[in-house]
């Protein structure tokens, strides 16, 4: 069975250019080289933009990973 | 962005075009903070003006980071940082006279990289740490020149211009995706007492007859550039060359 991809995995697929797929809870910018800072910064602001939230510095060192952006988002009240 | 009520730092500005610039800001009711190393010229801009003084040598890395320190501690990150400071030098690098060969002087050469682009780096990179921790959708402005393009006799001032509206281009599109402008603007030459200074009656009028417009630019010209860059919050990692057409 084939998960659905959530909004995230649709962001990260679209800015890293992952395959859904492949994207999962422990991807973080340790072990995924496509997501460098410049990629990161990106991916700041389409979460900002896509969810419609303005993330505080705390939150975006938080966001390193997948299971880290997801954890903020649901702090948020966003459906991952 | 609107300037009334926002926090601007700008550097080199007691004196000049960032003098010029400070008073402008003010009027229009910016929160204005001018950094400089000349105390005696800040104190009188201070008093004359209302901005707020910092006594920095901007290029020393450690005492830029304790003045941004500092200023943030007393008004948050600020909302624009204008990279003003610099000096105008005019040397060749090779001058063949009766004596022999004589080269551009290596100490020169340092002290004026040094002040116009290592600096416009040591502060911005403080600064953007400011504004990137409060979230603060800033802008910065550096001052390159006409110079820029490769004005034969100024090594050291040329190359130092173009790093600085290389840096623009390189930090607008790191920066952007932040919400932070950076941009960058290039006077021609310009009536201010550096330009005086640095550069020979004849070689002043020189220039002036390579303008277009015959004549050199006023200060408030150059002002209002900065005002239209602030302004207009689309206008970011381009140079906007106020120069009277003057093409090197």
């Amino acid at each position: 069975m084939i998960a659905m991809a959530g909004n995230v995995e649709k962001l990260m697929n679209e800015i890293l250019k992952v395959p859904i797929e492949k994207i999962g809870d422990d991807m973080s910018m340790d072990n995924v080289p496509a997501w460098d800072s410049l990629k990161h910064m990106e991916l700041i602001a389409g979460i900002e933009k896509n969810f419609s939230i303005e993330l505080t510095f705390e939150e975006i060192i938080g966001m390193r990973s997948v299971a880290g952006i997801k954890k903020v988002l649901i702090a948020r009240n966003q459906t991952v | 962005m609107e300037i009334k009520n926002k926090q601007i730092i700008i550097t080199g500005g007691a004196s000049g075009l960032g003098k010029a610039m400070a008073i402008e800001l003010c009027r229009r009711g910016a929160l204005v903070s001018i950094m400089d190393r000349d105390k005696e010229r800040l104190e009188s801009v201070v008093k004359e003006s209302g901005v707020a003084g910092f006594s920095v040598d901007i290029t020393d890395p450690k005492a830029v980071e304790n003045c941004l320190d500092e200023f943030a501690k007393a008004n948050g990150a600020p909302d624009v940082v204008i990279n003003n400071a610099g000096i105008l030098h005019s040397e060749p690098l090779i001058r063949i006279g009766a004596s022999g060969i004589e080269l551009h002087s290596l100490d020169t050469w340092h002290r004026v990289v040094d002040i116009n682009f290592n600096a416009v780096f040591y502060v911005s990179r403080c600064a953007i740490n400011h504004m990137v921790r409060k979230r603060k959708k800033g802008l910065i402005i550096n001052i390159s020149s006409v110079a820029a393009q490769g004005n034969a006799g100024q090594s050291a001032y040329a190359a130092s211009k173009a790093g600085v509206a290389t840096l623009t281009s390189v930090w607008a599109k790191e920066l952007g995706p932040l919400g932070i402008r950076v941009a960058a603007l290039a006077p021609g030459y310009t009536e201010t007492e550096s330009t005086h200074a640095a550069l020979s009656e004849a070689m002043l009028k020189e220039m002036v007859s390579r303008v277009p417009l015959k004549r050199l630019a006023k200060p408030e010209e150059i002002v209002m550039g900065i005002v239209s860059i602030i302004e207009n919050d689309f206008f970011s990692g381009k140079v906007f060359e106020i120069d009277g057409g003057l093409v090197l």
